[in-house]
């Protein structure tokens, strides 16, 4: 559990969720819904991120679980992607956001050694996240500044490579956010 | 009491307009916040509420020994437990009534008990609690609760609750008329009609949406019998309001012996400044227990029991020449207003929609008439957007209907129709007084951005595609900055809606400023930061905001109808001054010139062409703090304190356009463009605007496209989770084209508008338009929504609605 051994016995029926906020207090995941669609109790499991309203505490046993409190210490420095959201001011009530983090996570660090996730690839990714406040434009551009900054700190031969497309979504991130400062 | 108009120039550093990162953000990101379910008082136990399963029935028994027996339950409640407590009040009761105090219970009738115990009225009506020592023990518990009910008939829709031979909800109430409200001018706008060269009708509904903030609501009560306080944490947007009435007007217990605290909440959009059951009953069991009481919801119980909005059925006319100029627009609206009269619910059905009909447009004769019935539906109440999207809806379908009869384009006949410049302040007739505006301004903008003049290129460029390419504008005024409090006594508005702000100055130079407002989400702490410092012209790292404890901020209604930033900036801005002509004055004691010769500037004070001869902010607050040499007549300390009451609303508005492609072949419609030119007055942080006007135009996306609140004919929420009630996903927007106006408003010393919901008002029309005008060569000239495929697809096949 975020990098540290757990022992505990948990109920049959008992959910993930309920051992990570109830039991270990680690009450960044949360509950928005009780169908598994809104994904704000994503959490990642052996590096997958996962919902964890739909899994039983015992079938995670073995696994490495991280939680949004496992990401960043509390206060600590922010990861290139929330740094990347905060700059576009991707959250506004927050509270789909340690899921959105979390979900994010795995698509962030996999664009370092690919092709940067174009703006369709990103929203597909986020379809399992709702969020009711920003209308997830600020948060698609977080992503697309996380991918580009990712990708600039990539060794040479793949990062110039790179550049060309990651170019292609910071453009779009830019005049978006250009005509966003006329507002 | 402040009434100030912005003819007094702001002094600021130049800080406002500034795009300030959010300084909640990084806390939001970690997950660090503290929303109402992350509290977790020691000895806490947890409550779980039984919520009728069906729509309309006497109780004939409740049993409940079963459930008390169950392992870890504390205590099973029922009506019969409450039944010193009052019921919930509602507080804007339409029809013009002069407030009157205490509002209860006169004017009330139909009001929701805590607990329903002889009849219950809509699926979820709270009929007992639970509270046990764990969550799962409470809610295994509620299935052990026996009821037996006897059925009655059911009605869900208010045109149909008000016709003879319908159900009745409330025996206080027959007929199930709440209100009949109008406004506006009857007889000149029938003649207008009756004497029109063209008129055009149409039958709207807009349909019931739910919400749906993210975080479901909660409450935590904690009473401590040592001193006979109560706590209340709550996931609310007006933590003093939901004191007073909880207080004063339904516990019957003194008003400084309820805090009311709002930690981090999780969207609100309106539905979180209502009172709910839940907010009563955690602070009573905590009482009767000697423990903290927690609730927290789930996302069908919000369903369930969340107000819900929007729910018109509307015959609109509107009268015209035969070259474009609108002479008459009259609506007729069924607003159904669920079960019972939520705490500002008929207001928002009555005079928040009827006052805005007629939009950006100069309409001289324009009347509306509202029936504001109960049913057996969850309660209404507001929804981002509330009663100005209701109005434009109405509107803007009826100009693209009487472009589409006249043979104009619609863009043209807007133009010619639009209030002109010079008219303001503007009073529609309908009872509102726009403040100001230049619409011709706003409009062109919006038709230049999104390339109005190609649209014909681009639709034979889609038909060529299979897709059918249709364009939608709609236009908006949306009333903002509730509100001056005589004006909203008049609307029949029991309660203060000004707001207040308090500075203090610390001996070491920092700020502390607490306003009553409470942030859903806002950035309230970064954008009041901004205002404070802007004003005092010093570094917004030094002020710290405080806000959403009743004990530690001042009164003020709290966050809704984009209030506050007209409202409570404002009232920070003018406490910001006071602070200054303190310093000022305290200054020329300090310098030894006299005050007439002492400037304020640049976070100094100092003396008038002698700029050497200064003391810094934080010299003046040291100074102040320690009080030495200073005249009897000047306090020691900096404490201001500012009461705002504005002397009218405000009146945002912008123009948006939709660009949709239909596929022929599925009826599926994407929305390929959207732009909108929104004008909201001078704006203190466009990052933090810019996120709420993308998320408003997204929700207003959703009410068009797939959200719809659902009943069966038993009464049944049948859309009562998120598997069955359809939000907006990330794959369902493209990204906004933006821009604005600015108009500043005179009515504030910011010269600000409301901002954060007024893009949900027009998208729904824009959506709705651009769909009709894509499928119009086949004769159709409205679709209800949601538009969902299967509707469009069957329109394409020619089937009628
Ligand atoms: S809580 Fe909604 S998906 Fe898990
Ligand atoms: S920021 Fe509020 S739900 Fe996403």
């Amino acid at each position: 559990m975020n990098g540290r051994p757990e022992q505990f016995s948990a109920q049959p029926n008992e959910l993930l969720v309920e051992r990570l906020r109830d039991g270990l207090g680690l009450t960044g995941t949360k509950v928005g819904c009780d169908t598994g669609q809104c994904g704000t109790c994503v959490v990642q499991l052996d590096g997958r991120s996962v919902k964890s309203c739909l899994l039983l505490t015992a079938s995670a046993a073995g696994s490495r679980v991280t939680t949004i409190e496992g990401v960043t210490e509390r206060g600590g420095e922010l990861t290139g992607l929330q740094e990347a959201l905060r700059q576009e001011h991707g959250t506004q009530c927050g509270f789909c956001t340690p899921g959105m983090v979390m979900a994010l996570g795995e698509l962030v660090e996999n664009t370092a050694d690919r092709e940067a996730p174009t703006e369709p690839e990103i929203r597909e990714w986020l379809t399992g996240n709702l969020c009711r406040c920003t209308g997830y434009h600020s948060v698609v551009r977080g992503v697309q500044r996380a991918c580009s900054a990712a990708r600039a700190e990539l060794p040479e031969e793949i990062g110039e490579g790179a550049a060309v497309s990651a170019s292609a979504g910071s453009a779009a991130s830019a005049s978006a956010s250009a005509s966003g400062k006329e507002v | 009491m402040t009434a100030v108009t912005g003819d007094v120039p702001l002094q600021g550093s130049g800080l406002l307009g500034q795009p300030l990162d959010s300084r909640e953000d990084p806390q939001l990101l970690r997950g660090e916040a503290t929303y109402v379910a992350d509290i977790d008082l020691p000895g806490t136990a947890h409550m779980a509420i039984l919520g009728s399963p069906v729509a309309h029935a006497k109780i004939l028994s409740i049993e409940t020994k079963a459930a008390e027996q169950l392992p870890g339950v504390l205590k099973v409640a029922t009506a019969a437990e409450f039944t010193g407590v009052m019921p919930l009040p509602c507080i804007w009761i339409p029809g013009g009534v002069e407030s009157h105090f205490p509002p209860h219970p006169y004017g009330l009738p139909g009001a929701r008990p805590v607990l329903t115990g002889d009849t219950v009225r809509h699926v979820g009506d709270p009929i007992a609690v639970v509270v046990a020592e764990t969550p799962r023990q409470a809610a295994a518990a509620l299935a052990a609760i026996a009821v037996e009910y006897e059925p009655l008939p059911v009605v869900t829709r208010a045109d149909e609750a008000l016709a003879e031979g319908a159900p009745q909800l409330h025996e206080a109430v027959p007929g199930n008329l709440n209100a009949y409200w109008t406004c506006g001018d009857k007889d000149r706008t029938d003649a207008a009609i009756a004497e029109a060269e063209v008129t055009v009708e149409l039958d709207l509904v807009n349909q019931r949406t739910i919400n749906s903030p993210i975080e479901p609501r909660g409450a935590v009560g904690d009473y401590n019998a040592a001193t006979d306080e109560y706590t209340l944490y709550a996931s609310t947007q007006g933590p003093h309001n939901h004191r007073f009435l909880l207080s004063a007007l339904v516990l019957g217990i003194p008003f400084n012996k309820l805090r009311v605290i709002a930690p981090t909440v999780g969207g609100s959009f309106g539905t979180k400044g209502y009172l709910y059951p839940d907010m009563a009953l955690v602070l009573l069991l905590s009482k009767a227990l000697g423990r903290p009481v927690k609730w927290v919801d789930t996302r069908t119980g919000l369903m369930n029991s969340t107000v819900q909005g929007r729910d018109h059925r509307q015959h609109v006319v509107l009268a015209g020449t035969r070259d474009g100029r609108i002479t008459g627009l009259r609506a007729t609206s069924y607003a159904n207003l669920g079960a019972y009269p939520s705490t500002i619910g008929p207001g928002v059905a009555t005079a928040l929609m009827g006052r805005s009909i007629s939009g950006m447009y100069d309409i001289q004769a324009s009347f509306c008439e509202v029936y504001a019935a109960f049913t057996n539906t969850v309660s209404l109440g507001a929804q981002r957007g509330s009663g100005r999207a209701e109005a434009a809806f109405l509107m803007e379908r009826l100009v693209d209907r009487y472009a589409s009869e006249i043979g104009m384009d619609p863009a043209a006949v807007r133009r010619k129709n639009l209030v002109p410049k010079e008219k303001f302040p503007y009073d529609n007739g309908l009872g509102w007084t726009y403040d100001s505006g230049d619409y011709q301004l706003n409009f062109d903008k919006a038709m230049e951005l999104s390339g109005y003049a190609d649209m014909p290129a681009r639709k034979a460029e889609a038909r060529s595609r299979g897709k059918r390419l249709g364009v939608g504008i709609a236009t908006y005024v949306a009333i903002c900055g509730v509100g001056p409090s005589t004006r909203m006594s008049k609307e029949g508005m029991l309660g203060g809606t000004w707001e207040s702000a308090n500075i203090r100055v610390h001996p070491t130079g920092e700020v502390t400023v607490t306003v009553g407002s409470a942030s859903t989400g806002q950035s309230h702490h970064t954008v009041f930061a901004q205002v404070a410092a802007d004003e005092l012209e010093i570094d917004p790292a030094l002020v710290q905001v405080y806000e959403g404890d009743t004990l530690k901020a001042p009164y003020g209604q709290g966050t809704y109808g984009s209030r506050s930033y007209s409202m409570a900036a404002p009232a920070i801005a003018l406490t910001a001054r006071k602070v200054k002509a303190k310093l000022v004055k305290a200054g020329a004691v300090f310098l030894g010139v006299p005050e007439e010769k002492v400037v304020y500037a640049g976070g100094k004070v100092y003396e008038d062409g002698n700029e050497e001869n200064a003391k810094t902010f934080s010299e003046m607050a040291m100074a102040m703090w320690y009080g030495w040499g200073l005249p009897h007549e000047i306090e020691p300390a900096i404490d201001e304190t500012t009461h705002f009451d504005p002397p009218d609303f405000n009146y945002p508005f912008g123009t948006h356009v939709a660009v949709v492609e239909v596929d022929e072949l599925t009826g599926e419609t994407e929305v390929v463009a959207y732009t909108a030119v929104d004008d909201a007055g001078n704006i203190g942080n466009p990052k933090i605007v810019l996120g709420q006007i993308e998320g408003s135009i997204t929700h207003g996306l959703g009410q068009a496209l797939m959200e719809a609140a659902v009943y069966d004919e038993q009464g049944l929420l049948v859309s009562s989770d998120l598997t069955t009630y359809a939000l907006p996903r990330a794959a369902d927007v493209p990204f906004f084209t933006l821009d604005k106006t600015t108009t500043p408003s005179p009515h504030n010393p910011l010269g600000a508008k409301g901002a954060g919901e007024i893009a949900t008002v027009p998208p729904a029309a824009a959506v709705v338009n651009a769909v009709v005008d894509a499928l119009s060569d086949l004769g159709v000239q409205h679709i209800d929504m949601p538009l969902t495929p299967e509707k469009v697809w069957r329109r394409l096949r020619g089937e009628a609605e």
